[in-house]
């Protein structure tokens, strides 16, 4: 009897306060099956990944439209090495320029989803990288 | 990770290794087992605190303070989170862990869980993964339930202690009267304590009470304050109250009964599988069909399902 189901933590790092884009993924992401746990604003790079740790969740979602992303992203990856935790894929969404994407795919940002992008793409994206 | 790696991982209180144990827990993984047999001796080793209560009732508030508390008191604490799985899509978004920052940031392992489907106000498998979350070396569990209804107490069959949290302005006397999830209170809390009708609602509770059978012990009603840290010492103080005069009287008669229960329903489910796979799925649909049609009785059924 195998129940797994996909897990995903979607967290808000620094002083973001832009938190509709994180609502609206948590709600689409349930609404086609996956567990979300939701950890809300202001959290460090250290909270989200000791919470991904504990949650045992298939994915970190980042969501960020401050800018803050260029510390942010190689702190968690770097933390994410130190826990040997590197299996835990990091998605993000937001601001995030257009032309920095490659330079975050190549440090281990598994995918980046800009503005307008379909809730349904990235559904697709999660459930095809799981399998 | 290969099992016996998390089993040894396991021994060693690792922190992955514990939160994957949850993981194949809830999934009912097929590896589940050996590694529960493997580890059971080490289980069992802490003081379970159950939290339910209405949605939105200030739960997770609670445990986040409790779980401060019990830090400070120099107790290892774990948390177990259970939120409610939609029935629609069998997805969940779990919140609780939104409230618990502070526990959070002293770094005590907080584990979000989804009912997936059981009612009651936990998962089917809460029970072992209280087990497994012990695995860290945990001296006391707070585990908080989905927001619950009358019917959920299902939390009276895991805790030692099970605390619930009522709020003024729920259509507080009618609410108090049914009552079924007060009954299984060992402690009453009337959190919002700034709202209006919290002096009442904790009258009414009281009142309640007094008409109630008298037992040896008689729950506590403490009014507080999740949002500014109010009540929450007295709290404790009366959970440890609690767990003194567990300790004193029934602990071990309490715990073997709840294992007894467990092991019932185990026992239950087992056989039925094991009959389930001797007889096929299709024999079942089939007497369904016979019984639908009356050409057998249900009792008839059951004897000759048992028979083959
Ligand atoms: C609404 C809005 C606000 C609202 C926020 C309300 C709220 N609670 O969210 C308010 C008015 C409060 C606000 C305030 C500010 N804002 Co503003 N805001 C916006 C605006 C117009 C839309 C954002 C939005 O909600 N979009 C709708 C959601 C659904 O889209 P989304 O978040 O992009 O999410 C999608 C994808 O990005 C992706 N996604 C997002 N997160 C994630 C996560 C994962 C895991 C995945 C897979 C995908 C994913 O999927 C979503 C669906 O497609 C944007 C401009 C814009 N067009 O983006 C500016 C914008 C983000 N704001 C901006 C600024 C500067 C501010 C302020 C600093 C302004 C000020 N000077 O006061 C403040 C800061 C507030 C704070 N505390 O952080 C700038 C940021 C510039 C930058 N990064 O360099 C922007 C880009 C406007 C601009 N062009 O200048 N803002
Ligand atoms: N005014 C007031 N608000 C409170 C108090 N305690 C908690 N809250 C608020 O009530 C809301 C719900 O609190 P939670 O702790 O999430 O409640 P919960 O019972 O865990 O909720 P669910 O898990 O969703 O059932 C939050 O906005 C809290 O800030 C209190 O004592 N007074
Ligand atoms: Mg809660």
């Amino acid at each position: 009897m195998d129940k797994a189901k996909i897990r995903v933590l979607i967290a808000k790092p620094g002083l973001d306060g832009h938190d509709r884009g994180a609502k609206v993924i948590a709600r689409a992401l349930r609404d086609s099956g996956m567990e979300v746990i939701y950890t809300g604003l202001r959290q460090s790079p250290e909270d989200i990944v000791e919470a991904a740790i504990q949650e045992d969740v298939h994915f970190i979602g980042l969501s960020i439209l401050s800018g803050a992303h260029t510390h942010i992203f190689p702190k968690v990856i770097e933390l994410l090495k130190e826990h040997k935790a590197e299996d835990i894929k990091i998605i993000a969404g937001g601001i995030i320029p257009d032309q920095e994407i490659p330079k975050w795919k190549k440090i281990g940002i598994d995918a980046i989803f800009g503005p307008g992008t379909s809730t349904i793409d990235i559904i697709d994206y999660i459930n095809r990288s799981v399998k | 990770m290969k099992t016996n790696e998390l089993i040894s991982k396991l021994k060693q209180s690792d922190v992955r290794a514990v939160a994957r144990l949850l993981t194949l827990i809830e999934n009912e993984d097929k590896n589940v087992e050996t590694v529960l047999k493997n580890i059971w001796h080490l289980t069992g080793k802490s003081y379970i605190i159950g939290i339910t209560g209405p949605p939105g009732a200030g739960k997770s508030t609670i445990v986040d303070l409790l779980a401060k508390m019990a830090l400070e008191n120099n107790f290892k604490t774990g948390i177990l989170a259970v939120d409610p799985t939609s029935p629609f899509s069998g997805g969940a978004v779990l919140g609780d862990r939104l409230r618990m920052n502070s526990a959070q940031k002293a770094g005590i392992f907080i584990r979000s869980v989804a009912s997936r489907g059981h009612l009651g106000g936990l998962a089917s498998t809460t029970r072992f993964m209280i087990n497994g979350l012990e695995m860290l070396g945990n001296d006391i569990t707070l585990v908080e339930t989905v927001g619950a209804g009358q019917g959920d107490v299902e939390i009276v069959k895991v805790a030692d202690t099970t605390i619930v949290v009522e709020v003024p302005g729920l259509g507080d006397e009618v609410q108090a009267q049914k009552a079924g999830i007060l009954e299984i209170g060992d402690i009453l809390v009337v959190n919002k304590g700034d709202r209006p009708g919290s002096d009442r609602l904790a009258k009414e509770l009281k009142m309640m009470l007094s008409l109630g059978e008298h037992k040896k012990w008689t729950p506590p009603i403490i009014t507080t304050t999740a949002t500014k840290d109010l009540g929450i010492d007295e709290l404790w103080n009366q959970i440890m109250n609690h767990r003194e005069h567990l300790e004193n009287e029934e602990i071990n008669q309490t715990r073997l009964g709840k294992i007894k229960y467990d092991l019932e329903n185990q026992l239950s489910q087992h056989l039925y599988t094991r009959k389930l796979i001797q007889i096929g799925e299709n024999e079942i649909e089939n007497m369904a069909e016979r019984i639908f049609n009356r050409d057998i009785d249900p009792f008839t059924a059951i004897e000759e399902i048992i028979k083959q």
